[in-house]
């Protein structure tokens, strides 16, 4: 049963949803650091002072507020005091801008609770609009009063932005609160469970969309000239410039194609192997004692759960200079003394054969499970007939584990280019670095190691499309071979 | 490992059947030799999984005369735990092991509890415009930004150099979502009906039925975020650049393999002797196993508990939203 909303209700509820996205954007530019009004000095002295804190963060310490500023304190450059006052402006606009937030969640609910919500979201536009106004005539007292010789600073546009935002909000929650009619005096602060569960999941769904979806409004520095610790403006907007060279520059194509070769080959090579652990459940499965079946699999399973770090330092156990391999030569009396990590010699299969060894043993588990599955049955009328040991494994295990096997088959195609960074990055040395250098390392390397953040962005870019594209190519595979997505 | 009533009696029944078919059909020469084939591949393989472990244990708790002289190959040598106590002794290692730990507990914690309650939420037909909103959180396990912009992403947050960065980022897990979601629609709806019934809220519903209802799920994610977290090493790697203080063990024993920042241990200690003597000993290779082991050992005591997951923590990489 809906109630009947009054003509001037039904033109609040028109209202509240410019103002409930004015809210839900304010809330979300406080965490960008090119829109942060606070941070208007530029440098000072001879230093380059750092402007990547969110006004966020700058309401939160202090000290990133004031970061590389503290020369400038001491030697009298700038007056500390105007910059506690600004800090105190910067936390009144943050917090009217959650309060305006959390007033807006509360319009969810019912009459009651629109009101108290309506007061607190008029409270929050007023301290918003009072912080930005606040930050704006620090600016100009700063102007006044800092050695302008030492200090160079810049109009902080971005406070443009929140007082614009601080009117509207104002205006809009003030229409709303003369709008929405008073609450009955015996009525309770309620919303409607649809709305209540929604605001439930939202915390969630912010954190899901800060960590999951706002790197992806990062990749717009693969259209800049972006050098680490600067800023990006339309001043060093290059369009595509990165992606010609990445392909036009010989020097970058070539590391390209070897980087290429490397991905496709180990992840060829484990496509290649991929039978592995389903082979390895088969003959498990054919070893009739129990306790000896159930040893092999909870020993074989063990180093799928060590970091590849720890694998490395197995490796570094048994195969270093003065590792398990060559002193078992030498008490034997041979000179051994080789480094088998070192050299650049079959790097590709001793990556192959470290990744089976880690993961043979936890990958055969849902073939086992699938060999339990099976109609014991099925075995019984085969003996029967006189089937031996190898027909009944190749005509009745075998098809009932490839279903499965060719499910893991097409996630580990459209996982072709993804082969991970950990291990390769742990075996690197000095020798091999070019043979080991797969895709992911790559990117890691050029833009952690290099500093190169817009040319590793453009890779990352182009991975994480080919990568989607491909996931869909083997959905559609896999619809067509089993008739179920398996996405 | 304890055996459920089940378990027990499918290996009386295995073992009937065994016998009744050993009478029925002798073992041909060829069965053996495939026997003897299969049983000793299967044994080489396993140990070549546990001797590593073994190796390096028991070189961490041998004289170090013993190791340098290359006496210990099968079994220790001088029993001591001198290699233990010493890396006590260095900040550097005590203070990963601290981060670990806490990054661990605190994270695989807040995880479960946020998926637990995520899980719940998304089965609640009456939320607004709930399959929306389930799709966006699952959505997100098929497309990855990069790795750099997600570290810019990070650093734009300012979660750069702060160990919070080690915690947020994980408590929505899609996977795991799609996992306890799944459990949960499986529980029979009358308790929870009977509980609205009695003027419950949602948020007591969840705590009160729910959440002691998915247990076994819930422990599944549990240990499995657990793992995890205690193997993370790329993200102490990208995100701590500037603050060694927060490196996990992983980070710490991937350069210490790497013999690149012995110097960081030195400075740590103020007088240059000691700062020598810390130097020095970080380069044996010995105290490099020992800080493996220290990372290696909690996984292993965990370990046996993790095994009655498997079935479950196994639809971790099969699932479908």
């Amino acid at each position: 049963m809906k109630e009947e909303l009054s003509p001037r209700e039904q033109t609040a509820n028109k209202l509240y949803i410019p103002l409930r996205i004015l809210m839900v954007l304010s809330a979300v530019l406080l965490f960008f650091p090119a829109i942060n009004p606070a941070l208007m000095i530029t440098s000072a002295g001879q230093a380059k002072v750092s402007g990547t804190a969110s006004l966020f963060t700058c309401a939160v310490s202090y000290g990133s507020l004031t970061d590389g500023l503290n020369r400038a304190f001491r030697v009298g450059w700038i007056s500390q005091g105007l910059f506690v006052m600004l800090y105190i402006a910067c936390v009144l606009l943050v917090l009217g801008i959650a309060a305006a937030a959390a007033a807006g969640c509360m319009s969810a609910g019912n009459r009651k609770l629109k009101n108290l919500g309506n007061f607190i979201a008029v409270a929050g536009g007023a301290a918003q609009l009072v912080g930005s106004v606040l930050i704006l005539v620090f600016y100009f007292l700063m102007i006044d009063s800092a050695d302008m010789s030492k200090i160079t600073m810049r109009f902080p546009n971005a406070v443009w932005i929140y007082i614009v935002i601080g009117v509207a909000v104002l205006l809009l929650s003030i229409a709303v609160m003369i709008l929405v009619p008073k609450a009955d005096k015996g009525e309770h602060f309620a919303i409607e469970s649809k709305y209540k569960l929604f605001l439930m999941i939202m915390p969630f769904l912010v954190l899901c969309f800060a960590f999951s979806y706002l790197p992806l409004f990062s990749w717009r520095y693969a259209f800049f000239d972006y050098t680490a610790g600067g800023e990006i403006s339309w001043d060093n907007f290059v369009g595509l410039k990165w992606f010609k060279i990445l392909f036009q520059n010989e020097a970058y194509t070539k590391r390209l194609l070897t980087v290429m070769k490397n991905t496709l080959a180990m992840s060829g090579l484990g496509l290649l192997t991929s039978w592995l652990p389903m082979v390895f459940a088969i003959f498990l499965a054919e070893m009739k004692s129990t306790k000896y079946r159930r040893f092999v699999q909870t020993f074989t399973t063990i180093p799928n759960f060590i970091s590849w770090v720890l694998i490395y330092a197995i490796a570094f156990a048994m195969f270093n200079t003065d590792g398990f391999i060559n002193t078992l030569l030498q008490s034997f009396g041979v000179n051994a003394t080789d480094n088998y990590l070192g050299g650049n010699s079959h790097m590709w299969l001793k990556m192959l054969a470290w990744g089976t060894w880690k993961g043979v043993g936890w990958s055969a588990i849902i073939y086992i499970s699938g060999i339990a599955g099976i109609d014991q049955q099925l075995y019984e009328a085969a003996t029967v007939d006189g089937a031996g040991r190898f027909q009944r494994m190749l005509h009745i295990t075998l098809p009932g584990l490839l279903p499965t096997y060719t499910v893991m088959l097409i996630m580990s195609i459209a996982g072709i280019l993804s082969n991970g960074m950990d291990q390769y990055l742990v075996f690197t040395n000095a020798q091999n670095k070019y043979s080991l250098e797969v895709l992911d390392l790559y990117v890691y390397n050029l833009g952690i190691g290099n500093g190169d953040i817009p040319l590793s962005t453009v890779v990352g870019m182009m991975k994480s499309i080919i990568a989607v594209v491909l996931l869909f190519v083997a959905n559609r595979v896999a619809k067509s071979v089993r008739g179920e997505n398996i996405v | 490992m304890a055996m459920t009533k089940q378990e027990k009696l499918d290996a009386k029944a295995e073992k009937a059947y065994e016998k009744k078919h050993r009478r029925k059909y002798k073992l041909t020469t060829g069965d053996i030799i495939f026997n003897i084939l299969n049983y000793g591949f299967f044994g080489i393989f396993t140990i070549s999984c546990i001797f590593p472990f073994y190796y390096i244990f028991i070189n961490t708790i041998s004289s170090r005369s013993a190791v340098t002289r290359g006496e210990v190959l099968f079994y220790p040598i001088g029993v001591t735990l001198k290699n233990y106590l010493d890396i006590l002794k260095v900040d550097d290692v005590f203070r990963a092991f601290g981060v670990s730990i806490t990054r661990t507990i605190v994270g695989t914690a807040l995880m479960v509890l946020a998926t637990g309650f995520i899980g719940y939420l998304v089965t609640k037909e009456e939320m607004w415009h709930r399959k929306l909103w389930y799709r966006f959180l699952i959505i997100t396990m098929y497309f990855n930004a990069g790795i750099i912009p997600w570290y810019m992403n990070m650093n734009m947050l300012g979660l750069t150099d702060h160990f919070i960065a080690y915690i947020i980022p994980g408590i929505v897990a899609p996977y795991n979502i799609i996992l306890v979601k799944t459990y949960i629609e499986s529980i029979p709806g009358e308790l929870e009906e009977s509980a609205f019934m009695d003027g419950a809220g949602y948020l007591t519903v969840f705590w009160k039925i729910v959440w002691p209802l998915s247990r076994p799920i819930l422990a599944t994610i549990a240990i499995f975020g657990a793992v995890g977290h205690w193997n993370s090493f790329t993200d102490s790697l990208i995100l701590m650049q500037n603050t060694p203080k927060l490196y996990t063990l992983q980070h710490l024993l991937y350069n210490y393999l790497n013999q690149a920042t012995n110097i960081g241990a030195a400075m740590n200690s103020g007088d240059s002797a000691a700062a020598a003597a810390a130097a020095e000993m970080l380069n044996n290779k010995v105290i490099k196993y020992t800080v493996a082991m220290t990372s290696i050992i909690p996984i292993l005591l965990v370990y046996p508990f993790m095994q009655r997951y498997f079935e479950k923590g196994i639809m971790l990489g099969a699932v479908k939203g």
